[in-house]
C-alpha cells in the first residue's frame, strides 16, 4: 500500500525460506505467512521457531473448525472441497523486525488432541484454555485446563460450527440491510 | 517460578521474622476474593488471591464476566456490520480496533483505500491512543491514592473526544470505516442529504489547538506524578517484568516497551502511513510499574507529535475508494496487526468467499496482557497488586472478547 | 465558673464541646470539599445553600442520617455498634482540654497534655473494634492496618510531645502557651516566641507526620485505601453510625491541628496582644492557627498518593521514632545545661 516495493517477494523467499529449515509447507498470500507442520512435530517446530529462527514473541495460539454442514454463517463455496478436521494456530513474530509466520497443525474430528506449548511459552497457557472452551481441543501437558471463557456448568464448545447461535434460532438472519450507498450514487442531492 | 524470600541484608532479616511469627502462631492463608466489582479491577475482573497478611502467595484471574462472543458472531455478520462491532472490543480505543480489521478485508477483497483516507485513519488513530493514555495517567495515580491528576487529565481529553465526535459523530464508537476507505464526514444515510463530503470544516485548527491543550496535560502530570517521590515509592520496583518473560506471554505495547524491547508495530506495519510521519519509539529500562506509566506519559507526546505532523501532511483526495455495495470478499486467509494504545491488536480473517467471514480470530492485547498477572503477582503485597494490575492498563472488553 | 451551680455549669460546658467540636468539624468538611476541588480545577459545591454551597455539609449529614441503618448478618452487634461511639466520645473528650483563651477551656487540667495523649489513643480500640466486627475480610484487614498504623505513629507523637513538655515545664495546656508567651531574653530584647521557633521545628514536623498518619488521611490513609479496600473499616457502616466516623474524623483533625497550634505555634496567644484582650481575641487566634493546620493537610491529601503499608511502618520506626528520641535530648540538653 506504501512505498514497499517487493514487500511481497521479500516476504515470499522469507516464508519459503522458513518452511523449508523448519520442515513445513507454505502458503503464502495477502502479506501472511502461514506453514502447515504435522502435529507430531508441533512443540518441536515452534521450539526451533523460537530458538533458531528469532521468533520469540508469542502472539496467539487458537483453533479452527474446518466443518461441512455449518449451523450459523456462511458456508462453503465448494463442500465437497473440504475436509473437516480441526486445525491449531499459533503465531510467533520477532521483537526486532516485523517477521512473523502462522503455524498450523491438523487434527482430525475424532481426536482433537494435540501437545501444549506452554513450556515454550507461558503465555500459551490461556490461549489453549479458550481453544479448549471454544473448540474442545485437548492439550496434553497444560497445568491448568479448565474453562477460562464459559461460567461453569457451560455444555457444549461454543465456536464449533455445530454450535447453534441462539438469537438466530428465535429470529433469522435479517439480510441485506441497511447498507449506506456509495458516495457517487448521493452525491447529487448534495 | 514461586516467590523465592530475599536473601540478605535488611529484608532477609525481615522475612525471617515474619516466617518466625507465622510458624509460632500456626496463622492460616487467606482466600481474598477481589472483584468482580472492585473499585480498582478495570471492569468485571475477579482475582481469588490467598493472602497470607498482606503478602499474596498465589493469585488466580477469573476472565470471562463480559465474554460476549464476537468470533462467532462475527460468522453471522457481513464485514459491513461486523465493522459496528470490532470498536467495541476496546472501547477505550475503538478507532484503533476497526483499522486493522477493515484493513484486512481490504487486503482479501483488493480494494486500496485512498491516501486521504489512509492519513485521517492515522490522525483518529493516534487521537484514540492520545485518549487512551490520558484515561491511563489519570486513573493510574487515583488507584495509588493520588486523587488530582485525575481530574487535570480527563479535562483535556474531554477536547480529545470533543474532536473525535466532530469527525466521526462518536465519542467512543465511531464505527467510521468502511471498506474501501472512511465514512464521509456528514450525511450519507438514504435519508439524509449529505452536507459535506470531507471532514468537517475548521477541524484541523481545532485539533492544533486541542494537541496544546494536551500538552499541557502531560505537563502537569510531569509535575504531580512523575517526579513525586511516594508515586515512586510505589511504583519504582514493582512488578518487574523481565523482557524475556514479556516476549514468553506475548505482553505487547507500552508494556513490553517498558521492560526494555523497543519494538513497535508502527515502526514495522506500513497500512498507515506512519513512514511518513517522525516519531520516536519511547521505551522504559526496568520494566516495573513507573516506567510502564512513564512510557505511556511519554507517548502522549509523541502522538502529539505525529498528530501534528498528520495534519500538515494529509493530501487532498476522495475519501473512500469503490466497492462494492454487497461485499463478497474472495476465498484466503489474512492477518493484520495494528499499533492498538495497549498493544498488538490484531485480526486473522478466514474468508471462504462470501459476505461473512467463515473465522475471525481476534488478536486481542489485554487478554495477554494480562495474563502474564499471575506470575508477576507471586510474592507481591496487596497494595502493590493494585499498582501492577493497574500498570498493566487492560480493559476487560479486550479480555474478554 | 459560669453559674455558680456545678450541674449547670457542666451541663453548659458540655454542649458547648459538642457544638463547638461539630461546629468545627462541618467547617472543615466544607473547606476540605471546597479546597481539594479549587486544586482540581473544579469548583465543588455549588448548590447546596446558595452560590457557595456552604449549606453542603448539612445536606451530607442529613442524608447520611436517613439512610438504612444496616447490621451485617454475620456481624458481632454490640461491638459493631458500638465502635462509632468510642472513636467519637474519645474526640469530644480531647476538646475538653483545648484553651480557646486563657479562661476558654472546659476544664483546665494540670496533666492537661497526658490526658490528652491517653484519650486520644482510645480511637485505635473503635477503629480495631469497628474492623473486627463488620464480618468482612476487607474490613478486617483495613482494622489490622489501622491498628498497626496507630500504633506504630502513636510513638513519635508522644515523644515530641514530650519534648514540648520538658521544654515547657508544664503538662498543664494553659501553662504551655503561657510558657510560650513568657518573654525570653536574646541579645537584650525581651521577645516571646512561640517553641515552633524555639528549637522545636523538628518536633513539629515529626508531629504534624505522625498526626496526619493518626487521622489516617492520606498519604497514610492504608486503614481506608479507598480504591482498593472499598473503604476499609468503615466499609459496612451506614446511616448514623457512618456520620459519627465521619464527623469524628473530621472533628480529630481540627483537634489535633488545634494542639499542634498550642503546642507549638503558641495556641490563643500571639505576640503584641495584650493580655487584657487575649480573652477576647484569643479564640479567633486560635482558630486561624487551626485553619492553617488544616489548610496544609488539605493540600497534602489533594497532591499525594498513599504510602504502602510497609513504608508506612518504616516510616515510622525507623525514621519518626529516633529522631524524635534525640529531639527529646536535645532539647532537654538545652533545657537543663544552657537555659
Amino acid at each position: 500500500m506504501n512505498d514497499q516495493p517487493d514487500s511481497t517477494e521479500a516476504l515470499y523467499a522469507y516464508g519459503t525460506g522458513l518452511a523449508e529449515r523448519l520442515g513445513g509447507r507454505a502458503v503464502i498470500e495477502h502479506d501472511t505467512v502461514r506453514i502447515s507442520i504435522d502435529r507430531a512435530d508441533w512443540v518441536e517446530t515452534l521450539r526451533r521457531a523460537r530458538d533458531e529462527e528469532g521468533l520469540t514473541f508469542f502472539s496467539w495460539l487458537s483453533g479452527i473448525d474446518w466443518s461441512k454442514d455449518v449451523e450459523v454463517g456462511e458456508t462453503v463455496e465448494d463442500p465437497d472441497d473440504l475436509v473437516e478436521r480441526f486445525e491449531v494456530i499459533c503465531r510467533l513474530s520477532s521483537v526486532e523486525n516485523a517477521d512473523g509466520a502462522q503455524f498450523i497443525a491438523t487434527l482430525p474430528k475424532d481426536d482433537p488432541v494435540i501437545d501444549s506449548i506452554t513450556d515454550l511459552f507461558g503465555g500459551a497457557e490461556w490461549h489453549e484454555r479458550e481453544a479448549h472452551d471454544m473448540f474442545g481441543i485437548d492439550f496434553t501437558g497444560n497445568p491448568n485446563l479448565s474453562p477460562i471463557y464459559l461460567p461453569e456448568g457451560f455444555i457444549g464448545h461454543p465456536l464449533l460450527k455445530s454450535y447453534p447461535l441462539l438469537a438466530r434460532e428465535v429470529k433469522p438472519w435479517p439480510g441485506d440491510v441497511d447498507v449506506e450507498g456509495m458516495p457517487e450514487e448521493e452525491g447529487a442531492e448534495a | 517460578m514461586s516467590y523465592q524470600p530475599p536473601a540478605t541484608g535488611y529484608e532477609a532479616l525481615m522475612h525471617r521474622s515474619e516466617v518466625a511469627v507465622s510458624v509460632e502462631l500456626q496463622t492460616q492463608d487467606m482466600t481474598l476474593n477481589i472483584g468482580p466489582q472492585h473499585p480498582s479491577t478495570h471492569g468485571v475482573l475477579r482475582l481469588v488471591a490467598n493472602v497470607d497478611g498482606e503478602r499474596i502467595t498465589g493469585v488466580e484471574p477469573v476472565i470471562g464476566y463480559m465474554h460476549r462472543g464476537y468470533e462467532k458472531l462475527a460468522e453471522v455478520r457481513t464485514y459491513a456490520q461486523m465493522t459496528a462491532l470490532v470498536n467495541r472490543i476496546d472501547w477505550v480505543s475503538g478507532f484503533a480496533s476497526e483499522v486493522p480489521f477493515i484493513i484486512a478485508v481490504e487486503k482479501l477483497a483488493g480494494i486500496e483505500p485512498p491516501e486521504r483516507a489512509q492519513w485521517i485513519r492515522l490522525i483518529l488513530t493516534e487521537l484514540f491512543r492520545i485518549s487512551s493514555h490520558l484515561v491511563f495517567t489519570s486513573s493510574y495515580p487515583l488507584e495509588l491514592g493520588g486523587v488530582t491528576p485525575l481530574f487535570h487529565a480527563l479535562r483535556e481529553r474531554e477536547r480529545v473526544l470533543e474532536l473525535i465526535e466532530a469527525m466521526t459523530g462518536g465519542r467512543f464508537h465511531p464505527n467510521f470505516n468502511r471498506v474501501g476507505g472512511i465514512k464521509p464526514a456528514a450525511g450519507g444515510g438514504k435519508t439524509q442529504k449529505q452536507v459535506s463530503m470531507d471532514i468537517p470544516g475548521g477541524w484541523l485548527e481545532d485539533v492544533k489547538a486541542a494537541m496544546e491543550r494536551v500538552l499541557g496535560a502531560t505537563d502537569d502530570s510531569d509535575t504531580l506524578v512523575t517526579g513525586n517521590e511516594l508515586i515512586k515509592a510505589r511504583t519504582v520496583g514493582v512488578g518487574r517484568i523481565p523482557a524475556d518473560k514479556a516476549i514468553e506471554y506475548g505482553l505487547s505495547g507500552p508494556n513490553l516497551r517498558a521492560s526494555g524491547v523497543a519494538y513497535d508495530l508502527r515502526k514495522q506495519e506500513f497500512h498507515l502511513p506512519y513512514d511518513q510521519v517522525e516519531f520516536d519509539v519511547i521505551s522504559g529500562q526496568d520494566g516495573d510499574c513507573y516506567d510502564r506509566y512513564w512510557v505511556r506519559l511519554q507517548e502522549i507526546r509523541e502522538s502529539v507529535k505525529i498528530v501534528l505532523q498528520a495534519i500538515e501532511k494529509i493530501p487532498a483526495g476522495p475519501l473512500r475508494a469503490k466497492a462494492p455495495r454487497v461485499l463478497k470478499v474472495p476465498k484466503g486467509q489474512v492477518y493484520v496487526r495494528g499499533e492498538n494504545p495497549k498493544g498488538e491488536f490484531g485480526y486473522y480473517i478466514i474468508s471462504e468467499g462470501g459476505q461473512k467471514p467463515y473465522r475471525l480470530k481476534i488478536r486481542s492485547t489485554s487478554f495477554s496482557n494480562l495474563s502474564i498477572l499471575p506470575w508477576v503477582l507471586k510474592g507481591a503485597l496487596v497494595p502493590d497488586l493494585v499498582a501492577i494490575m493497574g500498570s498493566l492498563d487492560f480493559v476487560l472488553g479486550d479480555v474478554d472478547r | 465558673m459560669i453559674t455558680g451551680w456545678f450541674w449547670v455549669d457542666l451541663i453548659i460546658k458540655v454542649v458547648l464541646v459538642l457544638v463547638v467540636m461539630i461546629g468545627l468539624a462541618l467547617v472543615a468538611i466544607y473547606a476540605e470539599l471546597k479546597v481539594m476541588a479549587h486544586m482540581q480545577n473544579r469548583i465543588g459545591p455549588y448548590y447546596a445553600g446558595g452560590r457557595w454551597g456552604w449549606a453542603q455539609p448539612f445536606a451530607d449529614a442529613l442524608k447520611f442520617i436517613q439512610k438504612e441503618d444496616l447490621v451485617p448478618a454475620g456481624a458481632d452487634a454490640v461491638i459493631f455498634k458500638a465502635a462509632p461511639y468510642v472513636v467519637v466520645a474519645s474526640t469530644v473528650a480531647t476538646f475538653v482540654v483545648i484553651p480557646f483563651s486563657p479562661s476558654l477551656v472546659a476544664r483546665n487540667l494540670d496533666l492537661g497534655v497526658y490526658f490528652l495523649l491517653a484519650i486520644s489513643s482510645l480511637t485505635t480500640i473503635g477503629v480495631l473494634m469497628a474492623g473486627w466486627a463488620s464480618a468482612n475480610k476487607y474490613s478486617l484487614m483495613g482494622g489490622l492496618r489501622a491498628g498497626a498504623q496507630l500504633i506504630a505513629y502513636e510513638l513519635p507523637l508522644v515523644l515530641t510531645v514530650a519534648a514540648v513538655v520538658v521544654q515547657a515545664g508544664t503538662m498543664s495546656l494553659v501553662g504551655i502557651v503561657e510558657a510560650q508567651a513568657a518573654p525570653i531574653e536574646i541579645g537584650g530584647l525581651s521577645i516571646s516566641l512561640p517553641f515552633l521557633l524555639k528549637g522545636q521545628i523538628v518536633g513539629f514536623i515529626i508531629f504534624v507526620v505522625a498526626a496526619v498518619a493518626e487521622l489516617s488521611r492520606i498519604p497514610f490513609d492504608m486503614p481506608i485505601a479507598e480504591s482498593e479496600l472499598t473503604m476499609g473499616y468503615l466499609t459496612e457502616y451506614s446511616s448514623l453510625r457512618f456520620t459519627m466516623f465521619f464527623l469524628g474524623e473530621y472533628a480529630a483533625m481540627i483537634s489535633m491541628s488545634a494542639i499542634a497550634a498550642t503546642l507549638f505555634l503558641g495556641g490563643y496567644w500571639m505576640p503584641f496582644v495584650p493580655d487584657s484582650a487575649l480573652i477576647y481575641v484569643g479564640p479567633f487566634i486560635l482558630v486561624t492557627k487551626i485553619a492553617i493546620l488544616v489548610f496544609f493537610m488539605l493540600w497534602i491529601r489533594s497532591t499525594w498518593p498513599r504510602l504502602r503499608e510497609d513504608q508506612l511502618q518504616d516510616l515510622a520506626w525507623r525514621w519518626l521514632i529516633p529522631v524524635a528520641l534525640l529531639n527529646i535530648l536535645v532539647v532537654a540538653f538545652f533545657k537543663v545545661v544552657v537555659f
